[in-house]
């Protein structure tokens, strides 16, 4: 055999590999199917996936360091499941990144960051009600099988609604902002873009090694959640999986695309979370939190109108940061601190009887029926999304 | 292609997710068949949205360029 034939014909190949994967976005449903793999990996290895509980732990511990906050929060950030799982979504993202050449510092005009700080607040809001956001009560919430991710789907709806009447009003009445972009100097100073590539292979060979650690010091399960994080991380990033489009979209354009996906997404996911919960693989009543009825019909209101401001939701926020989105950052910041002080004025109060019960849809209808219930919701709400395509009948302007 | 004329600038540098693409839209509606749209954006997401909205309305995409300046340009044909 001739060596070096083999060994030119290995190097074209890994060049197009990594064109095919790394130079390219991948396929919006290539990217969905991905993701129900990974959430029920999440699951079966842990609990349905989500985001937010990572934020609040963060903010928790940030509170604490800054002396604003007295007591030391329960759990440390590394050993936090979900905290970990976003750390770990944050590093792919970031990789994900650096491998296409598409890490940038992005910055926007003053009025976006405005947006992006009431946004977040509404976000925060939105999650305290609803016991999650647009990935964990919704996706993973339908997912699951949680009746609350269903009212929140209305609200959602809603507050996609409302959320864009505001952005069109901002266009056709303000001002548009001033570009504060400056002019980059082009011949001197070193092209970032070049090494770009080595900094991402390095950043996911840190992420390998951060799961050996964790199962070196006996802690398997937590380096596992990090990694899966990392994985859905690389997948979010690569197929711009944003489940903010899947309301905002029909209204907007009328682009059905992501809700075809979402629907596909979920019909696996939720097949998948039949067979471990019919199964008895994991208890039937995890990550059904989410109360049906009022908690999740408001709390997906005002996340809805904050998704379109800050131009992100809790999970695809984590992919953004990663490739640079300084909005999306502060957003973020905001978030975390609305969500910390709505849930402690709920808890105050004593509001969080008030907004419903969590059920799990089979405790209503019964698994025969559940599982030919979900599929023919999936099929309607493809069928109406395509129809609005076609006719954009509810597309708003 | 870049030394095609443009009817129109949009200039969305430092906007973000999801007015780029609201504005290109808002601006394709009021332009006539055949001009030429150019739009500068430095939102990264932008570079999938627009071209996919743009070929799904069946106007043409004539060229998506990033500029060493630090932006993107798109020229669009309505």
């Amino acid at each position: 055999m001739d060596e070096t034939g083999f060994w030119g014909f290995v190097k074209e190949d890994i060049k197009k590999g990594y064109s095919l994967l790394f130079e390219n976005t991948w396929p919006l449903w290539l990217g969905g199917i991905f993701m129900a793999i990974l959430a029920l990996l999440f699951f079966l290895w842990n609990f349905p996936w989500g985001v937010t509980g990572g934020y609040l732990n963060w903010i928790e511990w940030l509170g604490y360091i800054t002396n604003i906050k007295e007591e030391i929060p329960k759990i440390k950030p590394w050993l936090h499941p979900i905290s970990v799982s976003n750390a770990g979504m944050l590093i792919g993202a970031l990789g994900s990144a650096l491998l296409s050449r598409q890490f940038k510092w992005q910055i926007s005009s003053a009025r976006e960051y405005f947006k992006g700080i009431i946004g977040g607040a509404l976000l925060g809001i939105g999650i305290s009600l609803a016991g999650g956001c647009i990935g964990g009560a919704f996706y993973s919430g339908v997912g699951a099988f949680s009746m609350g991710a269903f009212t929140m789907m209305i609200g959602l709806i809603a507050g996609a609604y409302i959320g864009l009447k505001i952005v069109l009003w901002e266009i056709n009445n303000l001002a548009p902002p001033k570009t504060q972009v400056k002019n980059k100097k082009t011949s001197e100073g070193f092209d970032w873009k070049k090494i770009q590539p080595i900094l991402g292979i390095l950043v996911f060979a840190v992420a390998i090694l951060i799961f050996y650690i964790y199962s070196g010091k006996d802690e398997v399960k937590t380096g596992g959640i990090c990694f899966i994080g990392v994985l859905i991380g690389l997948v979010m990033h690569k197929s711009r999986f944003c489940f903010v489009r899947v309301f905002r979209c029909p209204l907007m354009t009328g682009d059905a695309e992501m809700v075809k996906t979402v629907c596909l997404s979920l019909l696996i996911y939720s097949a998948g979370a039949a067979v471990i919960k019919w199964g008895y693989l994991q208890p039937d009543t995890m990550g059904i939190s989410h109360p049906f009825g009022l908690g999740t019909l408001l709390g997906g209101l005002i996340f809805g109108i904050g998704m379109i401001l800050m131009g992100s939701c809790g999970s695809s926020a984590l992919w953004r940061i990663g490739e640079g989105n300084t909005k999306v950052m502060l957003g973020i910041f905001c978030l975390s601190v609305s969500f910390y002080v709505s849930r402690y004025f709920l808890t105050k109060f004593d509001l969080y009887p008030l907004l419903g019960k969590a059920y799990l849809v089979p405790q209503v209808f019964g698994w025969g029926l559940t599982l030919p219930l979900y599929a023919l919701f999936f099929l309607s709400w493809v069928l109406v999304a395509n129809w609005n395509e076609e006719t954009e009948k509810f597309v708003i302007f | 292609m870049s030394d095609t004329k443009s009817d129109k600038v949009l200039d969305l540098r430092g906007l973000t997710c999801p007015m780029p693409l609201l504005k290109t839209k808002k601006e394709l509606k009021a332009m006539k068949a055949g001009q030429i749209l150019e739009v500068w954006g430095t939102d990264e997401g932008s570079k999938k949205d627009i071209p996919g909205f743009v070929t799904k309305r069946k106007h043409e995409l004539l060229s998506l360029e990033d500029l060493a300046e630090g932006y993107t340009k798109y020229l669009i044909k309505i």
